[in-house]
């Protein structure tokens, strides 16, 4: 049921947050070509891998969860925090376990979106942050050859906004009482998949 | 304005220039033609030099959440220095590589990003200072096209942006506006945290 | 006093920047006419560009062969190189014709191709793009887009027109009056554009120019009413005046829309997108101006005295001048 349903609606986003996509393409048609691909190369990135799509949407499921402030602290500390981590990958500084560090952060962050559990703002900052550079030390560093490192660094954070901001538009649901329970069951199955990636990660 | 601002106004653009003139960079080369005369072009320059318009933009929401009094002396003061630095710009003979646009998306993110409360006294001058720093690229790149005449453009166009994106975010009054305004901050913020790590993998390889 | 200094400051300023504010946008045109078995005449009328003959040069396809002696004729706006060629066996559909030079103008040249079985073929070679490829048929999207960039550009680089806007700006007082001035100088604007590309009359342009000049003038002693709290039959039916020289101001833009040689089924298409263009630029224009109105007021704003007199001594003195000037090209009939 809860996998249904997270599915429906994630459909249903994608394809606003599609269509969201698709409007800076007018804005940027007198940009040449290589470099508005960059854009959109760094705005997909972020949706290339499931691990990644999970953990973001849980980041911003768990923030509607516990509400303002951490509504929006959570958001605007992954993004910060996961350029951190590709900044380090860039500078060729090597952060261990990457692979197992995301699928960790899928299984922590779908257990206290299961759990719908409150610690104290810093530490939920802290938490999320530190998952956030192992996030950026896998994805942000693959800039295709020839576009513009900027319009992909923009597009790549964008993008990774819109995920969290997909997350939170489910979040929503949170206000009903039935919407709390599939809101856990979401956390449930982030939490699996977190088990399954894990399993793939350290095999 | 007081007059102790304005001497420190006047410090820091001493400063900021005997910095370009010691340190070697390069300039982001790509100019824009919109077939319509020099001035449009400068207008095209800035509208679609993401390096350029996304600071100003940055600049122009952060006065704006600090006050009318922030987002007037920003519409002021950002244009005349980058006229000025533009003028510097086009009479320096220089490849220089630092990575100026990375660190005014880090700094100007940041600071929407934290909502941070400067004092008049700081905003002022940072002010003038990214004003002159991406004057004097803009100049540096403007010399092989439409030269002194696209200054002008692109001060009118900074005006008119300015005057637009601060006094939208000093009009916002829902605090979650508001909020909105920060995550965009935090997203430039990022992007120059990146921007930075690709100048240093440029550096490394 | 200040006014008198300010006066002067402007008409020094205007004639500073003369030849970049007065600027009417003249095309040039190439045009290609068969005339026998692959052979065509190729005319390229360069116009005068600021007093010099144009820097732009067109460069026909190296396979091309020149019959006969190439001629050259200079007129008041133009020169006119006639040149008939051979293109040889490849035909005319691919060929390429380039413009070296025209990059660093603001000028658009037409090309027309007529070819003997009377059809016809057009496209607009702008500075950005100083080359086209000839083409028998172009998708209408292509042509629409064309024409919509002409007239956005014809109506941005037209100072003239944006003044006098701005000019209707400064003297209406409320947003259903704006509306009403906005959408009749547009209308008028759209007849004799209509009017005279469609060729059912036409204007000599040196009078027309120094008729627009006027217009201008004319606004100016009206703001300065407005800004003393006087009132006048402008100031309370500013949509009339907006009519009676968006009239003129229509005319004006058909200068920059040059349709000779069009085909015919074409020809109404290409004046909506042109006019299109011209309206979404007017927009633009005006959009700019009330959101920087806005701002001024959101961000408290308090200008000095002299600056809120700015814009209407800017209107008045600029047209005072164009009208000076163009009257005396008029009588010199230059």
């Amino acid at each position: 049921m809860a996998e249904k349903w997270t599915g429906a609606n994630l459909g249903f986003n994608i394809s606003i947050a599609t269509a969201l996509l698709l409007l800076p393409s007018l804005a940027w048609a007198h940009v040449e070509q290589g470099q508005a691909a960059g854009f959109f190369t760094g705005m997909e990135h972020p949706w290339s891998g499931l691990d990644h799509i999970l953990a973001m949407i849980a980041v911003g499921l768990w923030g509607a969860q516990l509400g303002s402030p951490a509504l929006w602290v959570l958001p605007i500390a992954f993004p910060m925090m996961m350029t951190v981590g590709a900044m380090m990958g860039l500078m060729g500084i090597p952060v261990p376990g990457v692979e197992v560090g995301i699928a960790l952060s899928a299984v922590l962050l779908g257990l206290m979106v299961l759990c719908e559990a409150r610690p104290k703002l810093p530490i939920s900052v802290m938490l999320v942050g530190f998952f956030a550079i192992f996030h950026g030390h896998a994805h942000g560093t693959e800039l295709p050859p020839g576009q513009s490192g900027l319009l992909y660094s923009m597009g790549f954070v964008i993008g990774t906004g819109l995920l969290h901001g997909v997350g939170i538009l489910i979040g929503l649901l949170h206000r009903f009482s039935f919407g709390r329970i599939v809101l856990r069951g979401a956390g449930a199955f982030i939490l699996g998949m977190g088990c399954f990636f894990f399993w793939q990660a350290v095999t | 304005m007081k007059r102790g601002c304005i001497q420190r106004t006047g410090a820091l653009v001493l400063g900021v220039l005997g910095v370009i003139f010691l340190l070697p960079a390069a300039a982001f080369a790509h100019l824009v033609t919109t077939g319509m005369g020099p001035v449009y072009d400068g207008i095209g320059h800035l509208l679609l030099t993401p390096e350029d318009l996304v600071p100003v933009i940055a600049l122009s929401l952060y006065c704006g959440m600090r006050g009318a009094r922030a987002g007037r002396y920003a519409m002021f003061m950002l244009p005349l220095a980058w006229l000025l630095g533009g003028l510097v710009g086009l009479n320096l003979d220089l490849d220089v590589t630092i990575p100026v646009p990375a660190l005014s998306f880090l700094l100007l993110g940041g600071l929407i990003a934290a909502d941070a409360n400067l004092p008049d006294q700081l905003i002022g001058p940072m002010t003038v200072m990214i004003g002159l720093l991406h004057g004097v690229f803009n100049g540096l790149v403007l010399k092989s096209g439409p030269g002194g005449p696209a200054l002008l453009g692109i001060m009118g166009a900074l005006f008119v942006l300015v005057a637009l994106m601060s006094a939208f975010v000093v009009s916002l009054e829902r605090p979650w506006t508001r909020i909105v305004v920060r995550v965009m901050g935090s997203w430039v913020a990022a992007s120059g945290m990146l921007m930075i790590g690709w100048y240093f993998r440029g550096q490394l390889s | 006093m200040y006014r008198l200094i300010f006066l002067f400051i402007f008409l020094f300023w205007a004639g500073l920047f003369q030849p970049a504010l007065g600027h009417e946008s003249q095309p040039g045109s190439v045009e290609l006419v068969e005339i026998g078995e692959d052979r065509y005449r190729v005319t390229w009328k360069a116009p005068i560009y600021y007093g010099k003959p144009h820097p732009a040069r067109l460069e026909l396809p190296e396979s091309w062969q020149t019959l006969g002696q190439p001629t050259e004729r200079r007129r008041a706006n133009d020169i006119v190189f006639e040149r008939v060629v051979t293109i040889g066996q490849r035909g005319l559909d691919g060929s390429i014709l380039k413009f070296p030079g025209l990059e660093t103008t603001i000028t658009d040249v037409y090309v027309r191709v007529k070819r003997a079985d009377g059809s016809q073929a057009t496209s607009v070679v702008r500075p950005t793009k100083p080359w086209t490829e000839l083409r028998g048929e172009r998708p209408w999207y292509e042509t629409s887009r064309e024409y919509l960039f002409l007239g956005f550009h014809h109506i941005l680089l037209g100072i003239d027109h944006l003044l006098f806007v701005l000019g209707l700006l400064l003297i209406v007082k409320n947003r259903v009056m704006l509306i009403k001035t906005i959408t009749s100088f547009t209308v008028a604007h759209s007849v004799t554009l209509g009017i005279a590309t469609l060729g059912y009359a036409q204007a000599p342009l040196p009078p027309l120019n120094a008729a627009i000049a006027l217009s201008i003038l004319f606004l100016g002693p009206e703001i300065v009413r407005v800004k003393r709290g006087q009132t006048s039959l402008t100031i309370r039916y500013p949509w009339l005046i907006a009519f009676g020289f968006g009239l003129l101001h229509g005319f004006g833009f058909a200068s920059g829309l040059s349709t000779t040689g069009m085909p015919q089924a074409e020809l109404p298409w290409a004046l909506l997108c042109f006019n299109v263009g011209v309206e979404l630029g007017q927009l633009l224009f005006v959009f700019t101006a009330l959101g920087l109105v806005w701002a001024f007021r959101t961000l408290q704003v308090h200008w000095p005295r002299w600056v809120l007199w700015l814009p209407g001594y800017t209107v008045g003195s600029l047209g005072a001048y164009w009208t000076i000037q163009r009257t005396v090209m008029l009588i010199r009939g230059f």
